[in-house]
């Protein structure tokens, strides 16, 4: 960037150096005041000079609203545009970022944020802090699963996961109530009914622990070593509603489908206390395939009126 | 967040003129057009468009991919049912794409397929804009690809 920009053009608001070969912007963007829309798309950026360290105490970071970094070479997203607090609208579209880091919960007015054609792997539950994101694309990245957290989006409007490697959804993903548009197509998600995919046989310690606790049996500090006290503090209640059960380390993940209006199944994932916990919808028949549309009613009437446009494609 | 439909002419009836505007990686679903012709010209940026073959009757398993090609600005693609089925996208992650597209005769309601099951659903398809004022959109129901 020039020298003397914020000198020439104290009270400049929008920037777009998009296609001109920047390999780094440095301090001559902390000077400008009135910054609120930054473009800086298909450029050589990447490398550690690419954004000014001290972008945090510079009146960019409460005045900056959009930022479009997308066609550049970030292998990983800069830790001074985290200090961007104001910023409402992220894009590193076609990057080559491998991750996201979980202090994105630091952009906590961030709206939009669009990280499709990346190489990311894997969502930090973090990214579920971002009390205001409607909009979050993922698409055409080698995501393999996304964390429940997620579901904490209250805000999110728009999904967009096409084109990576899930097999799978976590069935949390129901609870995102304003969740309008879903992309799923390009993933080998599966398509039929799997039986329990893993299943560790509980220890003695964890059976113990699921007895104390399903028949409240009364104990005090004392009467127990700490470790055990603590150990029984971190039990999870059972998915299952109809279940009063608890575990602790040994759960059963089986994959359920989900109807939604009657037209695209979803798989989704349960985490069950055991083999044989399942919802009283489920009779004694041994066909996988109506155990699994019997058990996903209930969810599918309530996923329809939720979710309007399921874009599986 | 997804593609918009702006109808532009409707050509007394017989045919149907939008402009259709594509935010980075948006694409459509797989879908017909209902026994019309559909021109399409590419205004700005580029899309992909993958041709699909019809499923068999009961068809309950992958569709089968025909070719795809990148279509860039000003080129003009053509497509009908006895050609077979296609998905658009902008499968830039940078750049915005415009397309002008022509149906005649028009129509409003098509098909969508499950690329991996060929199962396929009736859709009406909702315009964002006609003749440059927004359309306010009343139904609840799921919206169209196309």
């Amino acid at each position: 960037l020039p020298a003397g920009l914020s000198q020439w053009f104290p009270a400049l608001e929008v920037l777009d150096v998009s296609g001109t070969g920047l390999t780094e912007m440095g301090t001559e963007l902390l000077s400008l005041p009135c910054l609120h829309t930054l473009l800086a798309k298909n450029n050589r950026l990447g490398g550690p000079g690419s954004l000014p360290k001290e972008l945090g105490q510079a009146p960019l970071a409460r005045s900056l609203r959009v930022l479009n970094l997308s066609g550049n070479r970030f292998s990983e997203v800069p830790p001074a545009l985290l200090q961007l607090r104001g910023l409402r609208s992220l894009s590193l579209g076609g990057n080559r970022l491998h991750g996201i880091p979980p202090d994105i919960q630091e952009l906590h007015s961030l709206e939009f944020l669009y990280l499709g054609g990346n190489f990311i792997t894997a969502i930090p539950p973090e990214l579920a802090k971002l009390p205001s994101l409607r909009y979050l694309v993922l698409c055409d990245n080698k995501i393999q699963s996304i964390p429940p957290q997620l579901a904490q989006l209250h805000s999110l409007r728009s999904l967009s996961l096409h084109n990576n490697l899930l097999t799978y959804l976590p069935r949390e993903i129901l609870n995102l109530v304003h969740l309008e548009e879903l992309s799923l197509r390009g993933n080998p998600l599966v398509v039929r009914f799997v039986r329990d995919l893993t299943y560790n046989p509980p220890s003695l310690q964890e059976l113990a622990g699921r007895t104390v606790k399903t028949r409240n049996v009364p104990y005090t500090p004392s009467d127990l070593p700490e470790s055990l006290v603590r150990y029984l503090s971190l039990a999870s209640n059972c998915p299952n509603p109809k279940c009063g059960g608890v575990y602790f380390d040994s759960c059963v993940r089986q994959i359920k489908f989900v109807d939604f209006c009657g037209k695209y199944r979803l798989p989704l994932m349960h985490y069950l206390c055991s083999p044989e916990c399942s919802s009283p919808y489920s009779s004694a028949s041994q066909s996988s395939t109506s155990q699994s549309e019997s058990d996903s009613e209930d969810e599918a009437s309530v996923a329809a009126h939720r979710m309007q446009k399921v874009l599986l494609g | 967040f997804r593609y918009t439909r702006n109808l532009v002419d409707n050509g007394n009836g017989k045919f149907n003129l939008m402009i259709l505007c594509w935010g980075e990686g948006h694409g459509s679903s797989i879908h017909d057009h209902t026994d019309s012709h559909c021109f399409m010209k590419i205004l700005q940026g580029n899309l992909k468009e993958t041709l699909f073959e019809w499923p068999e009757k009961k068809g309950n398993g992958e569709m089968t991919r025909k070719s795809e090609r990148v279509l860039r600005e000003n080129q003009c693609a053509y497509i009908n049912d006895s050609i077979g089925l296609h998905r658009v996208e902008n499968i830039s992650h940078t750049e915005t794409a415009v397309s002008l597209h022509l149906y005649s005769p028009p129509f409003n309601t098509c098909n969508t397929f499950d690329q991996r099951t060929g199962h396929k659903h009736k859709v009406t398809m909702t315009f964002y804009s006609q003749f440059g004022e927004r359309t306010v959109c009343v139904s609840t129901r799921r919206g169209a690809p196309r």
